[in-house]
């Protein structure tokens, strides 16, 4: 070996914001063809590590080194010259532009002033063969699946010879599948020489294709080891510097049937023919890939869709749900996928954003008139039950962390005293400490008789927390699990149609062989 | 309670409220016209028609919208009224002239939400169609008034203030008091999460364009009466001047917010402005420049400030965004 193995230092690296220290006399170094796994609550201080190794921020003390040299980034360009290219979770990606324009841009082959099309086109094709992407560089980047965005994003990185391609939550916004592909490809990276910082909230990725793994926590460097070394127990435990509460699902004892469905489609066959019945104290949950029906389903139930024929009777009584108002009179709260577009207001205060789905239920004697004291007194009654964290009621919601967004959210359903609450992707975005919260949380609603139905895209999620689970493939419901029979392999199994076995490790090493 | 809500508020109140305060200094060392008590009264009188509308147009904006045809519609219901008064009276003319107005900002709420037309073309479009209607009603000639001076009592004195005054009362009472006033904020704010959470926002749209109208209707009575006149090409760019009162004073564009004070300061400072330049005897093309640079300036401020609160929300993820630009 001629050259060291040490691509990438960084030594006692300081970067102080006013009031804050992001990053607090941290090392970190990545070695060459390795996955090194970059792992820590939000706030760790991965996000100011990733954008000062881009260039994006100065670091306020310390060094960074590229085999063996100090390096200064001043600012982007630098450190792509240096060989590191960054993905970050929001993609740069210009919608309106081929792939190979998306790949090219800013660096497009030239003959004289014009570019250089075929030659862009071809290359570009190359970089995609070795992606096992099968998709035209003229294609338009908005026809893509947002996993082929993703990949289109490592070709670009690639095709600036990348030595380190650093992907922050490259799978946050993938299904099931596409985070398998994505995984081989990182693994495939790595054997042909290219360096990978994988950042990411979601161990069992971690632990399937790092070589080594670091954890960072309040902007400090907390450990460093090899992947065999540790567990991702230890891990967790490392990330939020405590052990978290038992996460195993507790024996549930449900009620009474308090909503049945009936044979019910949803917009004219999206899903079509799906009954079950959900009972007072357990968790139901709805199980399938993008595209197979489930949240359409869970869209249909809250009035968002057009439940088109069958029936939902609501305590034996049937029940219309033509409207999310519908929903929310009969007593079915919903906690959306994508708080941001679909739950939040974020121009508005706490207290706003709790109680605005209630507000028919706390008015004053007169009609229409809100009652400020009762509106504050219900924000700090849920900033208990829920310990959502915000110094005032009056704060806006948007300063507030993930995890305490979603409990706004949940605690919104709550506040419509609702029975039967939908949960989309409850802890997506949000951090492991806050992820065990939310469980602990669900756990007590389910305890004290709440009926929930649930749709994740996380199996360890789903076996957390379901009692029982039907899975769903293509708009139809395939399979009804339950107990421990909700095990990951048999819901992947159904899900995907195949008999294949989830370890996502076997896969990517097979895509890795296959290279 | 909203010590944070409140003192948020003020900032932004804050940039207008010395400015105008400065301005106000100014002039009155400059030229001793503009501290007479009918100088003030002038210049409260010309504040409180831009005022009016600009209150309505503070809730359009809280709402996440724009109405660009409140000159036509003033135009519109000047029109009606003038005409209709040596019919029907003063006092119904004058709730027939509102009315009108309401109708027309409803439409335009109605093209909004049924036909999903986004209010700035929607409204463009009225702006249009308002002023050509206006013009046929007239038949492009000048409506006047003889002789009916009780309707002069609509511009006279200190009416169009106490009007202004009650109208920002009862925005502000209803932006902070009521589950309507919580129902446009979280409209403006969000749309898509509002109807999740059950707000009707296709009638709380309808209600806040009827309104727009209706106050444009009240500005436009009260230029008519300022001169007894009814004409189709009244109040022409009176929308600039409204959204320009309601960034002056604070409101973001971006919904979810409103300033009802702010755009009360806003319209004075404006006024004083125009009244104070008029006095030095400056060319009203100067005014217009005048007033351009001011609008300049707040909006720079305003997302100057709002970048800094941003950076100080969420450094990160703001770091992220400038990375992916």
């Amino acid at each position: 070996m001629s050259e060291p193995p040490l691509l990438l230092e960084v030594r006692n690296l300081t970067r102080r914001f006013p009031g804050v220290v992001a990053l607090d006399d941290v090392n970190f170094d990545v070695l060459r063809s390795e996955v090194h796994a970059l792992v820590g609550e939000n706030g760790a201080g991965k996000s100011t590590l990733i954008n000062i190794l881009a260039g994006v921020l100065q670091p306020s003390d310390g060094r960074i080194l590229v085999d063996g040299a100090p390096v200064v980034f001043s600012d982007p360009l630098g450190s792509q010259r240096c060989g590191i290219s960054v993905i970050f979770q929001e993609f740069s990606l210009l919608p309106h532009l081929s792939v190979a324009e998306n790949v090219f841009v800013t660096r497009e082959p030239r003959r004289g002033p014009l570019i250089d099309w075929e030659t862009m086109n071809r290359n570009t094709a190359d970089i995609l063969h070795t992606l096992n992407l099968d998709i035209e560089p003229s294609t338009p980047v908005s026809k893509l699946s947002v996993g082929q965005q993703q990949l289109v994003e490592i070709a670009r990185a690639l095709s600036t010879k990348a030595r380190v391609i650093i992907m922050d939550e490259p799978t946050a916004a993938l299904n099931e599948r596409e985070v398998v592909c994505l995984l081989g490809i990182v693994r495939s990276l790595a054997s042909s020489g290219v360096s990978v910082i994988y950042v990411s909230h979601r161990l069992t990725e971690v632990f399937s294709i790092a070589d080594r793994v670091t954890v960072f926590r309040d902007g400090r460097h907390i450990s460093t080891s090899p992947r065999n070394a540790v567990t991702e127990q230890q891990v967790v435990a490392a990330m939020v510097g405590r052990k978290l509460a038992n996460l195993q699902r507790p024996v549930r004892t449900p009620g009474e049937v308090i909503l049945e469905a009936r044979d019910l489609t949803v917009d004219h066959g999206v899903v079509r023919n799906v009954s079950f019945s959900l009972r007072c104290g357990e968790v139901l949950a709805f199980a399938g890939l993008m595209g197979s029906g489930c949240s359409e389903l869970m869209e249909g139930l809250f009035g968002l869709r057009k439940i088109t024929s069958g029936t939902v009777t609501l305590d034996g009584k049937p029940l219309q749900i033509n409207h999310p108002r519908a929903a929310i009179r009969a007593g079915i709260g919903f906690v959306p996928e994508d708080r941001k577009t679909n739950g939040l207001f974020s121009d508005l205060a706490v207290t706003e954003n709790l109680t605005i789905g209630a507000l028919p239920r706390w008015l004053k004697s007169i009609p229409a008139f809100l009652d400020p004291a009762r509106e504050r007194q219900v924000a700090l009654e849920y900033k208990r039950q829920l310990n959502i964290r915000f110094s005032r009621p009056e704060q806006r919601v948007s300063g507030l962390s993930g995890g305490n967004q979603q409990k706004i959210i949940l605690g919104r359903a709550l506040a419509e005293n609702c029975r039967i609450l939908l949960l989309e992707e409850p802890t997506r975005g949000v951090d492991v400490g806050a992820k065990a919260e939310i469980y602990t949380l669900i756990d007590g609603l389910v305890a004290k008789g709440i009926a929930i139905l649930l749709q994740t895209s996380e199996l360890p999620e789903l076996i957390r927390l379901a009692d029982r689970c039907i899975v769903f493939a293509a708009g139809e419901a395939r399979a009804e699990l339950s107990g421990n029979d909700v095990t990951q392999e048999a819901v992947m199994e159904v899900a995907t149609g195949l008999s294949h076995r989830v370890a996502i490790r076997d896969q990517a090493l097979e895509v890795t062989n296959g290279d | 309670m909203e010590t944070r809500r409140a003192r948020l508020a003020w900032l932004r109140l804050s940039p207008v409220g010395v400015t105008l305060l400065v301005v106000g200094a100014v002039f009155a060392v400059l030229t001793p016209a503009f501290l007479t008590l009918n100088n003030l009264l002038n210049v409260c009188t010309s504040a409180s028609v831009v005022a009016i509308v600009g209150l309505g147009m503070t809730l359009a904006i809280a709402s996440g919208n724009f109405d660009l045809s409140v000159g036509s519609t003033a135009a519109f219901a000047g029109c009606i009224t003038m005409s209709m008064v040596p019919q029907i009276g003063v006092m119904p003319a004058i709730a027939l002239g509102i009315a009108t107005g309401a109708l027309v900002g409803w439409v335009n709420g109605l093209i909004v939400t049924e036909l999903r037309v986004p209010a700035f073309i929607a409204t463009l479009g009225m702006l249009t169609i308002v002023r050509g209607a206006a013009l046929i009603y007239t038949r492009g000639r000048d409506i006047y008034l003889f002789g009916k001076t009780d309707y002069k009592i609509l511009s006279t004195g200190i009416t169009p203030a106490l009007l202004a005054l009650a109208i920002a009362l009862f925005f502000g009472f209803l932006l902070k008091h009521t589950r309507f006033g919580r129902h446009i904020l979280a409209t403006g704010s969000n749309l898509a999460s509002a109807r999740r959470v059950g707000v009707r926002t296709t009638y709380v749209l309808w209600s806040v364009f009827a309104i727009v109208g209706a106050t444009a209707a009240l500005s436009g009575l009260i230029l008519s009466a300022q001169v007894l006149t009814g004409n189709g090409r009244l109040a022409t760019g009176l929308e600039l001047s409204a959204i320009a009162v309601v960034v002056l004073g604070g409101t973001p564009l971006t919904g979810g917010q409103a300033s009802v004070p702010g755009t009360l300061f806003g319209s004075l400072l404006v006024a004083v402005i125009n009244n104070g330049l008029n006095l030095l005897n400056v060319s009203i093309f100067y005014q217009n420049v005048t007033l351009g640079l001011l609008l300049l300036g707040a909006l720079s401020l305003a997302t100057g400030w709002t970048s800094k609160f941003g950076r100080m929300v969420s450094k990160e993820s703001k770091e992220r965004n400038k990375q992916a630009v």
